[in-house]
């Protein structure tokens, strides 16, 4: 059986940043190397500052590398102009951020279906307001349809944020201390639902987190500090 | 889902956030709807204006002093199958019974049931009593009359000859009328009947047809058709239909000619009551018959041979077989009476003394020596009807019933010219040839007084020939379309929408202006909303058209409420120009008007630009990095793309420069060249100011002020965060000051203009005009004697007098579009020895000295010179100097007046001046004077005034000082200007609520650094005026570039000598925007720091 090719790969990426007094560049990611399959889980843990989101934000297409190259699905993405990127982030990830950033005004139904808005091809394979419905009925939320954001939990909300970033069928979901607002039992609940459709929609899934019960969840923990990413062993026995 | 549902949901929840800029749109699209329906509503009311006046005429005839049979109105009605009414209409003056009040000016109208029907609305009766009289509104409220009182009109009497004639008799002109009111007609029911169209209502009076024709000496004549209200439906009465009905009905008698046959079958003769026949008529009795023969038989006060006289006499001018076929040009044939009276011999010198038709009715005496070349046997050339029918004259008995214009010296009146015209009345005494008749009494009436036929028969058969030959229009029977020319007036006429769209700009652009910032300021709370809608995947072109889409919601939604507002904001500006915009319109009542279409466009036009606005202020929206925009709180470098400070510096330098460059190129700021240079250099420094504070704003960010911890360089700082914000605030006041202040210079002031020739007034002291021609000379002192003038009283006092042809008043006075405007006759070389008023243009290729003496010059065939004034000719009658207008004269010939030049500004509005001479030719039935530009000496004008108008009272004269009548002119654009001043205060002020919205803004955006402040130790007043300072600041720096650019744009206007710009009310409006922009500042900074800011900081 032959490896399958990587999802993603990150090759010697640095980042730094202009401080604002006019002291000079401060370096907040030192060549970073990271490679993941397809399906794969990874949970990203580290101090405050170390440059978790930094590196996320790298990944989501959000921001680019000082140095160094983030390759997707097989292709460069610094070779990509902001139009195609804005499509890669439409098609290919799915972002789940520790503030929900539901929009207020629409229902949960629609503010699963916004990113559905943003390119005008749809999806050959389904009605995407099918597919909407079927996953928020997977994430126990079919009788919250029409509710607004503001009448819904902070854990339901996250559910919803959930479904949104998966609604458009990425290869890579994103997450940002997912559960880093919720309390103990909503964020068990969200931990759980995470890998259950990491497994459920193949889709990879990589999870910036301060809760270790979370990351031992996924099949790979990286640990950065000072800028420099790391993988302990023992999560090296992951993957397919 | 779609786009438009997710910009209707954000459109709901952001309702409130959004309802500031959503009434921003709908003050925009409200004054753009609302200026627009007041251009509906003039045009509208004007149109209404215009039916009322005509009713359900289409076509008119007016002849004025010519008279025709009221049978001609049955005739043509039946011939038409319309109404057709005979009106006699005769200016006149009006007093009450006890003299308290009178009317000039009046239109009195002598009518009959069919006149009624032709109104939109009958009249409760048909008949007017002889003995009564129906007023309109308008007179009756002039003179304070109600049914039953008792009136005195006065009413010139229609004459054959024109008063200019020394011939036609001078007393007895007017005819006094003493009538009962029977009624007032309201002007629906042609109360407002008029042939001009004017927003003013006429002063009318109507008396039955019968009793006015009678009395004024006119039984059974009429000098004005109205036909209309044809019986099939809707179709409207052609000029084409009627003159073709005309033609075939219109008797000789209608053109006041008579074919009579001469005693002992000797022919039929052609005769005219009004003495000489018109030359059109000859022209065509001369072409159908060769052997007609032309007669001129005038009146010559004496003949003499040597120290006998024979005085008063008739001589006709004539050839065979009155004279040998060889008579020369210098001899005459003597009749036996008079050879024996002068004891005339073959081959003496009889010497003619006559007078002849001047201009003024000045008498001009003049002599001519004859040859006797034969005496006549005694019975022959005896002929009394070569005498024309002289009025005053003819039917007189006795030589001392004669009632003539001019003195007869009864003394000399012998025995025997008595016994001579009781037996032979005017039969001539003597005959010279034709031709030398034509030379010595021709004149611009005609030069024969009567056409012999001697092969024809005066019967029908010969008359209808000669009906056929003569163009009824060369009579003056002439159909004008003035339903036709009516509609033109009103929908030609000023464009009040346009008007009141420039006076509103200001105010739509502040409204869409704070619209825009609110809108945007809105949009900026949601930023979460941006980062997340790019965090999914959508471009930031694709996140603006979502926003933008929010925005046409509310454009739409603002533009929906704009309609209705407009509607009130339309009803407010009519109630305006109804009171203290009055001046604009007169005494008019304006009604409210809108079409559907115009609500529509405009409502559809304020969405267009609010939609426009909006997309401006969402153009940098989306450029931020999203994870920047995802994060909670604002980052402290507010990144504020825009013009960078170099080319921002670039753009103000070089504006800077070019202005400087025009100012120092141009020199000295005066004359009208001067004016334009000077205010587009205004106009670059306004826009190199506002670059210079953009330049300015960003030089402060970048420098290292804020490492100084002092309040004020914190609020310097603050300033320049938001720099566009900032920049917008200040645009937006520099740019209306500066519009408001730089127009408001424009007003005009008469005061200073009296007395100066070259000023509006010409320098005259008084205009009077009277309803009736003033026929005698007020210069000389025998006219001044014949009016009773004391000679004392009037010392020094010369009078420029004009003839009239009525007309419309082409003045900014006169909303319509004037499509025949009002002629006047003047004597150019009056005015050019004054050097009265000054030129504004003079036509390419003329020479701009002794411009009056333009008058007189050749502009090409059949075209007069004309003068007018400049607004007039622009605006009035929508033309440039050069152009032609298009007249018909007397005679029914077409012809042009070119204008060759304007005047500015100046008394004259409303008219075009052509040479007296000129005016004469093509109106020769005209009468004396009815206009005059009066110099009176300093002091003693308002005595000269009150003199001249007692004395002249009966020819309606009023005088009226000229700085008055200029004002009146003036107060139309000074009403404009105050209009645009007003609504762009209003502007201005919306300017400075725009302001206290950025403090607002601002404030709350930065509540957390302040709260830290307070936090910190700093005393909150002190923040207080840290934040003011900082606003202050822009509006200072805002109404500072205005106004200096202002000034230097109307630098030429002030420095002109005697110019009065309105110092007080520019300055009042500075400081009301000022106070009101320190108000809204302070308010909100209050506001803002109004309770607990420390919650802020744990919020963070
Ligand atoms: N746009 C930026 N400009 C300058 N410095 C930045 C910027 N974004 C992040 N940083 C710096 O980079 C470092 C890493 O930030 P990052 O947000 O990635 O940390 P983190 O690991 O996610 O921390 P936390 O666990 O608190 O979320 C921080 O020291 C931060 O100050
Ligand atoms: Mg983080």
């Amino acid at each position: 059986m032959s490896k399958p090719s990587p999802l993603l790969i990150l090759d010697h990426v640095s980042k730094e940043f202009v401080s604002g007094a006019g002291a000079g560049l401060v370096a907040v990611l030192r060549d970073v190397s990271l490679s993941m399959l397809p399906g794969e889980s990874a949970a990203i843990v580290g101090p405050s500052g170390s440059g978790k989101s930094t590196l996320l934000n790298l990944i989501g297409t959000l921001d680019r590398p000082t140095r160094g190259r983030v390759r997707l699905d097989g292709e460069d993405l610094e070779r990509m102009d902001d139009t195609r990127l804005a499509w890669v982030r439409n098609r290919k990830i799915g972002f789940v951020f520790q503030s929900h950033h539901l929009l207020p005004q629409c229902s949960v139904l629609e503010n699963v279906l916004v990113p559905t808005l943003a390119t005008d091809a749809p999806r050959d394979d389904s009605d995407p307001a099918a597919r909407a419905r079927r996953l928020l009925e997977r994430v126990r939320l079919s009788d919250r349809l029409s509710h607004r954001p503001g009448q819904l939990s902070g854990g339901e909300r996250q559910r919803v944020a959930v479904v949104r970033a998966l609604i458009n069928q990425p290869g890579l979901l994103l997450a940002d201390e997912p559960t880093g607002a919720l309390d103990r039992a909503s964020a068990e609940n969200l931990a759980q639902l995470l890998v259950e459709l990491n497994r459920e929609e193949k889709v990879a899934l990589i999870v910036v987190t301060h809760s270790m019960r979370l990351a031992n969840r996924m099949s790979r923990v990286f640990e950065l500090a000072d800028g420099v990413l790391t993988e302990p062993a023992a999560s090296k026995q992951g993957g397919l | 889902m779609t786009s438009w549902t997710l910009a209707l949901r954000g459109l709901v929840f952001y309702a409130r956030s959004h309802l500031g800029a959503l009434l921003g749109a709908a003050v925009g699209s409200a004054v753009l709807v609302g200026a627009l329906v007041v251009g509906d509503s003039v045009r509208g009311s004007l149109r209404e204006m215009a039916l009322a006046r005509l009713g359900k005429v289409d076509v008119a005839l007016a002849s004025n002093d010519r008279l025709f049979r009221q049978e001609l109105a049955r005739e043509l009605g039946a011939s038409l199958k319309g109404l057709v009414a005979p009106v006699l209409q005769l200016p006149g003056t009006a007093t009450t019974g006890n003299a308290d009040s009178r009317a000039n000016q009046v239109q009195v109208l002598g009518v009959d049931e069919r006149f009624w029907k032709l109104a939109k609305e009958a009249p409760g009766f048909s008949e007017i009593a002889p003995g009564s009289v129906v007023l309109n509104e308008q007179l009756a409220a002039r003179l304070e009359a109600k049914p039953g009182d008792s009136l005195v009109f006065r009413v010139r009497k229609p004459t054959a000859l024109s008063q200019d004639a020394p011939l036609s008799p001078s007393e007895d002109t007017l005819a006094a009328l003493r009538l009962t009111v029977q009624e007032v007609v309201s002007d629906s029911r042609f109360g407002r009947f008029s042939l001009h169209a004017s927003q003013l209502p006429p002063l009318n009076a109507y008396l039955s047809l019968a009793t006015l024709s009678s009395r004024v000496g006119a039984t059974n004549r009429a000098n004005l058709l109205l036909a209309g209200g044809t019986t099939d439906g809707d179709a409207t009465l052609s000029v084409g239909a009627a003159e073709e009905a005309l033609k075939q009905s219109w008797q000789l008698s209608d053109g006041e000619l008579r074919l009579i046959g001469v005693p002992d079958g000797k022919g039929a003769e052609l005769r005219t009551a009004r003495v000489f026949i018109d030359p059109p008529v000859a022209k065509a009795a001369f072409e159908g018959n060769p052997r007609a023969q032309g007669i001129l038989t005038y009146f010559v006060n004496e003949l003499r041979i040597g120290d006998r006289v024979t005085p008063y006499s008739m001589v006709t001018a004539a050839g065979a077989p009155w004279v040998p076929a060889d008579l020369g040009g210098d001899e005459i044939v003597v009749s036996r009476w008079l050879a024996e009276d002068l004891n005339a011999r073959v081959g003496d010198s009889i010497t003619l003394r006559y007078y002849v038709v001047g201009l003024r009715r000045k008498l001009e005496e003049r002599e001519s020596v004859f040859r006797v070349r034969s005496v006549l046997p005694d019975s022959e050339g005896v002929d009394a009807g070569l005498m024309p029918d002289f009025p005053g004259l003819t039917d007189a008995e006795n030589c001392r019933d004669w009632d003539t214009g001019f003195p007869i010296d009864l003394d000399r009146i012998r025995e025997k010219d008595n016994a001579y015209w009781e037996t032979y009345k005017g039969t001539p005494k003597a005959f010279i040839s034709l031709a030398a008749g034509k030379r010595l009494w021709g004149n611009r009436f005609g030069e024969l007084t009567a056409i012999r036929f001697p092969d024809r028969a005066a019967d029908a058969t010969f008359a209808g020939e000669l009906q056929r030959s003569i163009e009824p229009a060369s009579l003056g029977l002439r159909f004008e379309p003035i339903r036709e020319m009516a509609l033109a007036a009103s929908s030609e006429s000023q464009d009040f929408g346009q008007l009141f769209l420039g006076f509103s700009f200001f105010l739509i652009v502040a409204a869409l202006m704070l619209m825009g910032l609110l809108f945007r300021f809105g949009i900026e709370q949601r930023r979460g909303e941006i980062g997340t809608l790019l965090a999914l995947g959508f471009q930031p072109r694709q996140v603006r058209s979502l926003l933008l889409r929010e925005g046409i919601l509310i454009a739409t939604v603002g533009g929906a409420i704009g309609v209705l507002g407009g509607v009130l904001y339309a009803r407010a500006m009519l109630m305006g120009l109804a009171t203290v915009w009055k001046g604009a319109v007169g005494t008019t009542s304006l009604s409210y008007h809108a079409g559907g279409a115009t609500l529509v466009t405009g409502a559809l036009a304020g969405v267009v630009v609010a939609t426009l606005t909006i997309w401006m202020a969402l153009r940098t929206q989306g450029r931020q990095p999203t994870h920047q925009l995802l994060s909670e709180t604002a980052p402290e470098g507010t990144v504020d793309t825009g013009w960078s400070k170099q080319r921002t510096d670039l753009i103000s330098r070089l504006c800077l420069i070019v202005a400087a460059g025009l100012v120092v190129v141009k020199g000295k700021p005066e004359g009208a060249a001067g004016a334009e240079t000077f205010f587009l250099a205004g106009s670059l420094l306004l826009i190199g100011g506002i670059a210079q504070c953009a330049s300015f704003l960003s030089s402060l960010g970048g420098t290292d002020h804020a490492a100084k911890l002092a309040l004020v360089h914190l609020a310097v700082r603050n300033a320049t965060r938001r720099r566009q914000r900032s920049l917008a605030t200040i645009g937006l006041l520099a740019c209306g000051s500066f519009l408001i202040m730089s127009i408001g210079v424009f007003r005009l002031d008469s005061r200073v203009e009296q007395g100066d020739r070259s000023s509006g007034t010409g320098g005259f002291a008084l205009i009077g005009e009277s309803t009736h021609p003033v026929v005698q000379d007020l210069n000389s002192e025998a006219g001044r004697e014949w009016y009773g003038i004391e000679p004392d009283l009037v010392a020094g006092v010369e009078a420029v007098p004009l003839r009239v042809l009525e007309g419309e008043d082409a003045s900014c006075l006169n909303l319509n579009r004037a499509q025949k405007p009002r002629l006047l006759g003047v004597q150019p070389e009056l005015l050019q020895k004054r050097g009265a008023f000054t030129f504004a243009q003079v036509m390419e290729g003329l020479s701009s000295t002794n411009q009056w003496a333009l008058l007189n010059s050749e502009v090409g065939p059949d075209e007069v010179a004309g003068i007018g004034d400049q607004a007039s000719i622009q605006w009035a009658l929508g033309r440039k100097v050069g152009d032609a207008l298009a007249f018909t004269d007397e005679q029914g010939r077409e012809f042009k007046v070119r204008i060759v030049a304007s005047v500015a500004n100046s008394i004259l509005q409303g008219n075009l001046l052509i040479a007296e001479d000129r005016f004469v030719e093509r109106f020769p039935s005209t009468s004396g004077y009815r206009m005059f530009l009066i110099d009176a000496p300093n002091g003693k004008v308002e005595a000269v005034s009150k003199t001249l108008s007692q004395r002249l009272q009966d020819a309606g004269l009023e005088i009226e000082p000229t700085v008055r009548r200029l004002s009146a002119f003036n107060a139309v654009q000074n009403t404009y200007l105050g209009t645009f001043q007003i609504l762009g205060g209003l502007g201005l002020l919306l300017g400075s609520v725009g302001l206290g919205v950025v403090v607002l803004r601002n404030v709350l955006e930065r509540k957390g650094e302040l709260a830290l402040l307070l936090a910190v130790g700093f005393r909150r007043d002190a923040l207080g005026w840290c934040v003011l300072s900082e606003h202050l600041a822009l509006l200072v720096m805002g109404l500072g570039v205005g106004t200096v650019s202002a000034l230097i744009a109307v630098l030429p206007t002030l420095l002109t000598p005697g110019a009065q710009p309105p110092y007080g009310s520019l300055f009042v409006t500075l400081v009301t925007v000022l106070l009101s922009g320190v108000v809204w500042t302070w308010g909100a900074t209050k506001l803002a720091l109004r309770g607990r800011l420390l919650n802020a900081l744990r919020n963070e």
